[in-house]
């Protein structure tokens, strides 16, 4: 006899949850007190829903054609879910649960498959048009930062479109001529033949083609797309043959009226020694008449200096009213605490690159935009870091200093000041290395800085100069990031160790006093480059005013939501992808580069070191900077931004998932194996659950910082909504402007809130 | 001489910390207060000193009112008094000199201060008093490298920094281990019989009273249950001061 036949539970009783799960997802659960499985499935439920909706209207996910009707196979994903809803609250009425890798996967395969469709992925473009990344690839291996002299030797003739009757003679020529062609006149389309003679052997060159003998509209020649080329054989001459180009026909044909036009060839060659480019002068700098003109790396590292510089002075003040502590005790405090962390978390949330374009309407375009640009986002992001820091004081010391008489200046000084001091040195080096990172790209918007040079080089297609501009950028943000690094490591080990504090002796108070020289001096040598005019500042444009009245004005149409909407979710979904690939690839890689894995022998420590410099200086650019290369590898959209993301995710959680490998314990390892488990069974349940979560958090918190950044890929093309914000701004329509600002703030504010919950969750 | 009258001091949570509390307190005396843990012993020597602002009553000092005085008058009174606190309130990453030389800051002028330079005269002052106490070697340490009962020291070498005339001490022992609690109240005494300073201190332990103090008074939920010398608190006082179930315990 069971217990139960004494005790008969209603069938009834067991059955309810699983018919109100069924009516009601996730109803059943709550009825069984598990309120928060209840509401999460409940949540995920009308998410889905609408997102297959969504993706179904506006992209025709999961197309299926029955003739009369169609619909999106999605929604049979979804009754998946639903009936394992159903199902979960009949197991949990009998005390079990229904398996969670179901409630995972199918909401997981619905996401994808809409993610997928969205961001445009197209794997095979990948492959099919790799030809015309290997260009950009070229120019990366070669930058342009060192070139020859080139040598050049022009020749010229002239040539009659089209011909009269009787024709033209050809021109006499004394000899020893250069060019001549066959015949002396000819219509569009028509070969000839041009010869040269008593040319220097070797040089290669191609034919252009003038409508005027004297004039500027000049035409290459070209045949099937290609450049004609020419070579000069070891006699000193030469001879091809090719259709008269459509240029020559562009002021009209008439034989009545002949017009006479020139060709030319050009041969060029580089002579003499390598030396440095102009390139490499408008990057790093050059000298004139002995002066040090410095290039659009120094503009940038100004950027990155001074900006930290005027944002940690703002962010100290700020931080205090941020602080929970300080505020509780003034009278109406806990308001301004509430606003000013209000306002923080929303600066925060909107890109450096955003506020670029709204200061550019106050400042017009220039370095003094980026700054501002720069600082506003600065100061936002340090006062929040200090606040935290400054709601950890211990408030021991300034009672006991106002206990023997102090003032409040001296509480300050000997109280509060050296408690906060280090940390907030080393949050301001954090954030140096940050605000240089953005300094590169702020330029894409603002003006200013490298990133301004990187645009016009795409635009003008100038793949070496562009790659030029990589390395460069590469070069300076590997050592500031080693630099700030290092200086913050000293801060730390300062905090722990025992440091034993001599009285100075004279020449450590003389080599402060020349830290602070060289400090000034950086400052003004910042400011000077940069030729910064402060009073921009107080004279905005007298737009600005309405302009900014506009932007607060959101425009809440339907269309605008709409479209805002859809490019929010592209953004979201494309950041997702960029993480899921990043992630996927940089498995394997982290692994390569773990240092207690590959030291056993100098070849693994080789590789080890090979892909922590390849993650180094990967990481070292900014996704927006490598979006022109995916542009032209598989076309403007979504697809190029996600690559682009995906190369600095690949870079990011390649070496965070790394670190966590580095710390596995190898304690479980060893006992699992003690209990006579097979090597797989040891690192199923020896290793495995030591990095499954970290990586997972690490893949989480990543998409998190994909998405800030996935907001602003659309600048140089990637799709999303940044595209449509550099739209309405250029346009002039604020109030559309702000309403993506606006969305743009709520859903990165929501996602990371959300992240932080389900790290925490995790760990 | 130091002089409560009828000092009272209510919350703004509504708590009744201390209730028309009334007490003298000769020169060169060392005079205990002891009470269970909320009896009101930290708002009462925090009174004396206005950390804390009392709600109403006087506390009158050398014949001054202590509770009118503000800026630079309460300042100055400040700085006749010092103050040592049961959790040290050391600046924890400054070292040991200048969380002593700290204790001058009411004799130094803000402007000096502020580039922290302390004239010759305090700094040697500051080496001396940490050599009194044993920690001459300390000076250039961090403070928190040090262990409870140098940090508590350290705390003592402040606020003889401030030449104080009375000294308050809160529950200086509590947060150490008893062999350092003698340690720590052998220098209090010793401040109090050889440079004839006040002490004022807040105390657990019966037999530490029994040991140091002169006088004691013992406070209850806000109020003088006992004032007297110490070994008058007798069984039937002790059990009114800290309820019927405590039991006396002794420590080395
Ligand atoms: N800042 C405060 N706000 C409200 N109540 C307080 C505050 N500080 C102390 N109290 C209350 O006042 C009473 C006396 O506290 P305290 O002076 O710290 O006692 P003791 O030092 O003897 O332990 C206690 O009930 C305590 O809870
Ligand atoms: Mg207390």
């Amino acid at each position: 006899m069971t217990a139960s036949a004494h005790f008969p539970t209603p069938s009834f009783k067991r059955k309810l949850p699983a018919l109100l799960s069924l009516v009601f997802p996730g109803a059943g659960q709550v009825y069984l007190r598990k309120r928060w499985r209840g509401i999460a499935i409940l949540v995920m439920m009308v998410v889905l829903v609408f997102l297959i909706q969504w993706a179904f209207d506006n992209f025709k996910v999961g197309l299926w054609d029955f003739g009369p009707f169609t619909t999106s196979w999605l929604w049979v994903a979804l009754s998946g879910f639903w009936a394992w809803n159903v199902f979960d609250a009949y197991r949990l009425a009998q005390g079990r649960s229904a398996s969670r890798w179901l409630a995972f996967l199918l909401p997981l395969i619905i996401i994808y498959v809409i993610a997928w469709q969205v961001t445009d992925v197209k794997l095979d473009r990948l492959v099919t048009r790799f030809s015309d990344a290997q260009i950009v690839f070229r120019a990366i291996a070669n930058p342009d930062l060192l070139e020859r002299d080139k040598a050049a030797q022009i020749g010229q003739t002239t040539f009659w479109v089209p011909c009269s009757s009787p024709p033209q003679p050809l021109p006499t020529l004394a000899e020893p001529y250069q060019l001549r062609t066959d015949v002396a006149c000819g219509d569009v389309g028509e070969a000839i033949t041009l010869r040269g003679q008593g040319l220097i052997p070797g040089m290669t060159g191609n034919i252009y083609w003038y409508l005027e003998p004297d004039g500027t509209r000049e035409g290459q020649v070209r045949e099937g797309g290609q450049a004609v080329e020419i070579t000069i054989k070891a006699d000193g001459t030469f001879e091809t043959t090719f259709a008269i180009p459509k240029i020559a026909g562009l002021d009209g044909v008439d034989p009545a009226n002949p017009l006479l036009q020139a060709i030319q060839v050009r041969f060029i060659q580089e002579v003499g020694p390598l030396h440095l480019s102009a390139t490499f002068g408008d990057i790093i700098g050059r000298t004139v008449e002995g002066v040090f003109i410095p290039g659009q790396i120094f503009a940038t590292l100004a950027l990155g200096l001074l900006a930290t510089i005027f944002s940690t002075l703002l962010a100290v003040p700020l931080s205090f009213f941020a602080a929970h502590n300080v505020m509780e005790r003034v009278p109406g405090g806990t308001a301004i605490y509430y606003v000013m962390r209000t306002i923080l978390n929303v600066v925060r949330a909107v890109d450096t690159i955003v506020w670029g374009l709204l200061v550019i309407v106050w400042v017009g375009l220039g370095n003094l935009a980026g700054l501002i640009a720069l600082t506003i986002h600065s100061t936002a992001a340090l006062a929040k870091l200090f606040s935290e820091e400054v709601e950890h004081i211990d408030h021991g010391p300034i009672e006991a200093l106002t206990a023997t008489g102090a003032n409040l200046l001296q509480v300050i000084r000997y109280g509060i000041v050296p408690q906060i001091y280090s940390p907030f040195l080393a949050y301001t080096l954090l954030r140096w290395d940050i605000n240089m990172r953005s300094a590169t790209v702020v330029g894409f918007v603002a003006g200013g800085g490298i990133g301004f040079f990187v645009v016009e080089t795409i635009r003008k297609g100038g793949y070496r100069e562009y790659a030029a501009a990589l390395w460069a950028i590469a070069v300076v943000i590997i050592l500031v990031d080693w630099i700030s690094g290092k200086w913050r490591q000293r801060i730390a080990e300062g905090d722990t160790k025992m440091v034993l504090l001599r009285p100075k002796p004279w020449y450590k108070s003389l080599r402060k006093l020349i830290y602070t020289f060289l400090l000034l001096a950086i400052f003004v040598g910042c400011l000077s480059i940069l030729q910064i005019d402060l009073r921009k500042l107080f004279d905005p444009s007298p737009s600005f005013g309405k302009l900014l009245g506009d932007f607060v004005t959101f425009d809440l149409s339907r269309e605008v939501l709409d479209t805002v909407l859809k490019q929010m979710l592209i953004t979201v979904f494309q950041a997702l992808i960029a993480t899921t690939f990043g992630a996927l690839v940089a498995i394997p890689f982290s692994f390569l580069a773990a240092r207690n894995l590959m030291s056993r022998t100098w070849l693994s420590r080789g590789i080890y070191y090979v892909v922590r410099s390849i993650f180094n200086v990967l990481r070292s650019i900014e996704a927006l900077l490598y979006v022109a290369i995916f542009v032209f590898w598989v076309g403007i959209g979504a697809f190029a931004g996600a690559l682009a993301l995906t190369i600095t995710t690949f870079a990011l959680i390649g070496k965070l998932f790394s670190e966590a490998i580095e710390n596995i314990d190898a304690g479980p390892l060893e006992a699992i194996t003690a209990t006579g488990a097979t090597r797989l069974q040891a690192i199923v349940y020896g290793i495995l659950p030591q990095i499954v979560p970290p990586f997972v958090s690490y893949a989480i918190y990543q998409w998190d910082i994909n998405i800030r950044i996935s907001t602003i890929i659309g600048f140089a093309g990637g799709g999303g909504i940044g595209l449509l914000l550099s739209t309405f701004f250029g346009q002039l329509q604020y109030h559309k402007a702000g309403t993506a600002v606006l969305l743009i703030v709520l859903v990165i504010v929501a996602m990371d809130f959300a992240s932080a919950q389900i790290r925490q969750k995790l760990v | 001489m130091l002089q409560v009258i009828n000092l009272t001091k209510t919350y703004p949570n509504g708590t009744q910390a201390l209730k028309q509390v009334s007490f003298e307190v000769q020169d060169g005396e060392f005079l205990a207060v002891i009470g269970l843990s909320g009896s009101g012993k930290s708002t009462l020597l925090r009174c004396i000193n206005r950390l804390i602002e009392p709600t109403s009553g006087q506390v009158r000092w050398d014949g001054v009112d202590v509770t009118a005085a503000s800026g630079r008058d309460l300042r100055n009174i400040r700085r006749q008094i010092g103050m040592v606190f049961q959790q040290f309130n050391l600046v924890k990453r400054s070292p040991v000199i200048t969380n002593v030389l700290s204790g001058r800051l009411g004799y130094t002028s803000p402007w000096r201060s502020l580039f922290n330079s302390f004239s010759k005269e305090d700094r040697a002052r500051a080496l001396d008093n940490l050599e009194q106490l044993g920690l001459q070697d300390k000076a250039y340490v961090r403070a928190d490298s040090l262990s409870g009962g140098q940090q508590q020291r350290v705390g003592i070498a402040r606020a003889l920094m401030q030449e104080p005339k009375l000294v308050l001490a809160d529950e200086p022992v509590a947060s150490l281990d008893p062999v350092l609690a003698h340690t720590i109240l052998k220098y209090l005494e010793q401040m109090n019989r050889e440079r004839g300073i006040t002490v004022l201190c807040s105390l657990h332990f019966l037999d530490l009273v029994h040991r140091y103090a002169t006088r004691a008074i013992a406070l209850k939920d806000g109020e003088v249950v006992f004032e007297g010398l110490p070994h008058e608190i007798d069984d039937a006082q002790f059990k009114a001061i800290y309820g019927q179930e405590a039991e006396r315990v002794s420590i080395v």
